[in-house]
């Protein structure tokens, strides 16, 4: 029993997500240490990084959780408050930047391991030496080049990529704890982003594209992290630190550290920690898992590590601060408008500050739970009552079997759709702060629908969502049944030779998943390297800029969502085609009707039963449809083409995890599509969904 | 005024020929049936007035004027529809005043209530064919037909869903009704009783090649083939070829006489219907049909041909 007692007291759970090299890597170590321990055993569990956070957050309050764990340092201050992780002594020789990363409210949280940061990439046999400021980086961006090729590329509209700029003029996204988006030196910045985008990198760039120049030789250097190294191929490349600015501060890029932090105390689990991140085990995870180590006293042979391990050293940690993710959003805003030129850096800057006060707002003050308490009380009473009367004028006896043979789908249903629908509208009465829940009645509602905190037609209102979302469904429904039915129509003359081939082609696109063909539209529509563009070149015409304007934008999401939505709509088509006997419209023609004059009063009659109720439910499906507005506009300009999802998914997710007030939204979505189908049924007169 | 002619009127469908060099013309007024077993090309010929089929070769002209590429909108002709083909989502009212409404005709609702009298739909103009009997059905077929006035009536085996007794019934109103509107009529039908009691002429085609064109006097009594003569009359005719050889005897069952006679025959089976029987008889190894008033006989009896007909066995061609 003692033995069985020590035994277990000399295990140590160490959590990670690491793969391949890396992963082999962390259990060598372990190994290692062990052979100086051999009263305790290291036991690395490999974790799938998706689902680390949130095990870790229900395991370890639980006492389920491991006695270290290794993440990235951007939860510190919300896993410090919250008693997930406990602070340890600062490690000597680890680098200074990673410790200020791993400090919070004056205490160390953890051992820093790696870094991630951006850097510069350079293409060796375009560019001889890296500009190492900026006066060299004007000069070199400045010569001449061939068409199509670019001196630099890297995603200009992404706040991520901004911050280098920003903390190189002095600026960064807080001013000591508050938010400061709009100071001076941010709209310097802004400024040097402007003529970036305008003069030197591709328009609309995105990761992939910036990739793919790279590796094509057609961008002589490109700004990214680490992540993009198993990407390069083909390209003699060397990585540098950014130039220093014209402020003589160097450009600074946001820092990622990966710490090894301890959520059960022990001193064999405090010396295993501290020792992961020692000059010991720093060698093997750099030897072996090729990481990017937090320390100043490890040299690599390769030079591409030590590059990185370089910019490490002036970059700037990601702030933790809980207001850091209420930033993103408005900052890639005013920099999507900023690159467009749509806006002066100034006015950028005040925008991005003014958006942040909105998304930022301070959570509604706690409403007296009293009165709802008493209303469900009395709904849940009134329910009760009611479905015990039914009970008792429902013979259920005879059906019990019946009721048996439900009672699954019943069950699945209660499962998938009831219990989450219910979860969701409690939650849309609640608001998140910190780590705790407000109770804030109503006023979520209320603050979305009488668009509170920003003007009826500002992008963000509900109002103005709900129009684009209107028109957005009404659009696409009748360009999918107008096309749908016109392709039926068509597939049905005799003329037409090869009809199974042309069906089965035309129900491809319905068949390809949406998020794929989303992307391949996106980039269909890519400004400078999109199909679409180069066809207009070809025609003569001006390239569009699709996404810089509503319409634009609109019409490439319609476009696609047409394209994966006409499918649907010729399917049913065809099918009730096949109950239309031929001698109506023959009887018809000899009637004296026209092809159109058949159609209206013939078919599409006939039609209007199996149509109906596709219709309904493509109007729904279109209403909800969150991939193509996601992934093909996603929401641009300025957010005026997102949908009530959309909108919804943003408040929930990227600003800053206003889970209340998106599950109001949901709510509200739920009740319009309600609303509609009431509506679609008194149309019909029939019942149909 | 509206005459119809088939010049020379050939369809194929691919390497098959359905129609050969059709040669006809239907007066103003006249009464057309055209009859023949099915797939002999009865329907495609009227389906190609209506317009319905276009003609491989050929002229067709309806009052004289070349309708083969028009429009069947505009040839101005009505077809009832073997299935009626009544607008289901339109009530009687609606069904019928389709094709006018379409060109805003100003008579509409009058010409409509003139048909409905005329055919007894009044009662039933606002429902809907789902409402109906077959018989209803078929009427409002046809007073979606009469209501426009056309040139021509087509007429697509209209009565063949019915039963016999309703069949009989409309089978007369139809008569009466182009009796009255004396419009230039071709109807379709296998039956050759309908064909026999409705038609001023009879067209028989067969394969797709006409047989015989005439009066339902002409064709029963004169017919020029074999086939013809077997297909017109009832009861059909009976064909004996080991009478005379190299000829096939055609005799109708009522132009046989039984009791005395060259010929011999054997009673078999006897059909009581009444008033006048079937008297199956075996005739030197070959099937004879007589048909008898009165007590019919039994066993052995002697008989004779009062009327017959002469076919050459080969080709079937009347031998005169």
């Amino acid at each position: 029993m003692l033995l069985l007692t020590t035994a277990w007291a000399g295990e140590i759970t160490l959590w990670h997500a690491y793969r391949a090299e890396e992963k082999l890597a962390i259990e060598q170590a372990c190994t290692v240490w062990q052979t100086t321990h051999p009263g305790t055993t290291v036991l690395p569990v490999a974790v799938p990084y998706e689902g680390l956070a949130s095990k870790l957050e229900a395991a370890i309050p639980r006492g389920n959780g491991p006695d270290l764990f290794i993440f990235a340092h951007e939860r510190v201050a919300a896993w410090s408050e919250g008693g997930i992780i406990l602070p340890v002594e600062a490690l000597d020789g680890a680098m200074g930047s990673a410790t200020t990363a791993l400090t919070w409210e004056r205490k160390t949280w953890g051992w820093p391991l790696s870094v991630k940061s951006l850097a510069l990439f350079y293409n060796k046999k375009l560019v001889e030496t890296p500009p190492g400021n900026e006066a060299a980086l004007w000069e070199l961006v400045g010569r001449p080049k061939p068409e199509g090729q670019f001196w630099l590329a890297y995603e200009v509209a992404s706040a991520y990529h901004a911050a280098p700029w920003m903390h190189g003029y002095g600026g960064g996204v807080f001013s000591g704890e508050k938010v400061l988006l709009d100071r001076p030196e941010n709209v310097l910045a802004l400024a040097m982003i402007q003529k970036l985008a305008s003069e030197v990198v591709p328009q609309e760039p995105t990761g992939a594209l910036v990739t793919q120049l790279f590796n094509e030789g057609r961008a002589a250097m490109v700004i990214n992290g680490p992540w993009m190294l198993g990407e390069i191929s083909g390209v003699d490349y060397g990585v540098a630190s950014l130039p220093v600015l014209s402020s003589g501060l160097p450009a600074a890029p946001y820092l990622s550290v990966e710490a090894a932090f301890l959520s059960r105390d022990s001193t064999e689990a405090r010396e295993l920690g501290a020792w992961l991140a020692g000059p010991e085990a720093a060698k093997i995870r750099q030897d072996v898992g090729r990481q990017i180590v937090a320390r100043d006293d490890v040299e690599s042979d390769d030079p591409v590590l030590n590059a990185f391990r370089k910019q490490a050293t002036v970059a700037v940690p990601m702030p933790v601060r809980s207001e850091m993710g209420q930033t993103w959003e408005p900052l890639a805003r005013s920099l999507r408008r900023l690159t467009r030129g749509a806006v002066t850096p100034e006015v950028a800057a005040a925008e991005a500050q003014s958006t942040y006060a909105i998304l930022s707002r301070p959570v509604p003050p706690a409403a007296a739970p009293w009165p709802y308490v008493g209303l469900l009380v009395a709904v849940l009473v009134a329910a009760a009552v009611w479905f015990i009367r039914e009970l008792r004028s429902v013979k259920i006896r005879p059906w019990s079997f019946a009721y048996l043979y439900v009672a699954p789908a019943f069950g699945a249903m209660t499962l998938l759709t009831v219990l989450p629908f219910v979860v969701g509208a409690t939650i849309s009465l609640f608001e998140q702060e910190g780590q705790g829940w407000t109770f804030v009645g109503i006023s979520n509602f209320l603050d979305i629908l009488l668009a509170r905190d920003f003007p009826l037609s500002s992008p963000l209102s509900f109002v103005s969502t709900l129009a684009v979302t209107i028109l957005w469904t009404v659009s696409n429904v009748i360009l999918h049944v107008g096309i749908g039915v016109a392709l039926a129509m068509m597939l049905r003359e005799p003329w037409v030779k090869m009809r199974g081939a042309f069906r089965a082609l035309l129900i491809l696109p319905w068949a390809i998943p949406s998020y794929i063909t989303a992307l391949i539209w996106k980039n269909l529509f890519h400004q400078q390297f999109g199909a679409i563009n180069a066809l207009l070149k070809l025609l003569g015409a001006e390239p569009v800029s699709w996404f810089a304007n509503f319409s634009t934008a609109f019409a490439a999401n319609l476009t696609t969502n047409t394209w994966l939505g006409f499918p649907f709509m010729m399917v049913v088509t065809l099918g009730a085609l096949q109950s239309i006997p031929r001698d109506l419209e023959e009887a018809a023609e000899v009637d004296g009707a026209g092809a159109w004059d058949r159609f209206r009063h013939v078919t599409l009659p006939l039609l209007k039963p199996a149509l109906l109720p596709a219709v309904i439910l493509g109007s729904v499906w279109t209403f909800n449809m969150f991939n193509i507005i996601y992934l093909v506009s996603g929401g641009e300009p300025d957010g005026t083409t997102d949908v009530l999802v959309s909108q919804a998914y943003r408040w929930a997710f990227t600003r800053g995890h206003r889970y209340g007030y998106a599950a109001a939204y949901a709510v509200i979505i739920f009740g319009v599509l309600v609303i509609y189908g009431r509506l679609a049924n008194r149309l019909a007169g029939k019942k149909v969904v | 005024m509206a005459t119809l002619d088939f010049v020379g009127v050939e369809k194929s469908y691919g390497a098959v020929r359905v129609l050969h060099r059709v040669d006809l013309s239907v007066a103003d007024g006249e009464f057309l049936v055209l009859v023949g077993p099915s797939g002999c090309g009865k329907s495609t010929l009227l389906r190609s007035i209506a317009g319905l089929e276009e003609i491989s070769s050929g002229e067709l002209r309806i009052d004289g004027k070349r309708v083969n590429d028009m429009a069947p909108a505009d040839r101005d002709v009505a077809m009832v529809f073997q299935s009626y083909a009544l607008y289901p989502h339109m009530t009687v009212r609606e069904n019928m005043a389709f094709a006018l409404r379409l060109k805003k005709h100003p008579e509409t609702d009058s010409r409509v209530a003139e048909a409905a009298k005329m055919l007894g739909l009044e009662p039933l103009l606002e429902r809907l064919p789902k409402e109906l009997s077959g018989g209803q059905r078929q009427r409002v077929a046809m007073g979606r037909a009469i209501v426009r006035r056309p040139k021509v009536f087509l007429f697509d085996e209209p009565l063949s869903n019915l039963d016999a007794a309703l069949r009989q019934q409309l089978r007369v109103e139809i008569k009466r009704l182009q009796t009255t509107l004396r419009t230039t009529t071709v109807y379709v039908t296998h039956d050759q009783i309908e064909a026999m009691t409705l038609a001023d002429r009879i067209v028989v085609l067969q394969g797709g090649v006409l047989q015989q064109v005439g009066s339902p006097d002409e064709l029963y009594n004169d017919p020029t083939n074999r086939f013809v003569a077997g297909f017109i009359g009832s009861p059909t005719m009976n064909f004996l070829e080991k009478i005379e050889a190299g000829v096939v005897i055609g005799v109708r069952p009522n132009d046989v006489v039984l009791g005395a006679g060259p010929l011999r025959g054997q009673v078999e089976v006897v059909e009581r219907m009444g008033f006048e029987s079937m008297v199956h008889l075996r005739v030197g190894g070959e099937a004879l049909v007589v048909r008898v008033e009165g007590e019919p006989p039994r066993g052995e009896v002697q008989l004779r041909l009062e009327r017959f007909y002469r076919f050459d066995p080969a080709t079937g061609a009347r031998l005169r």
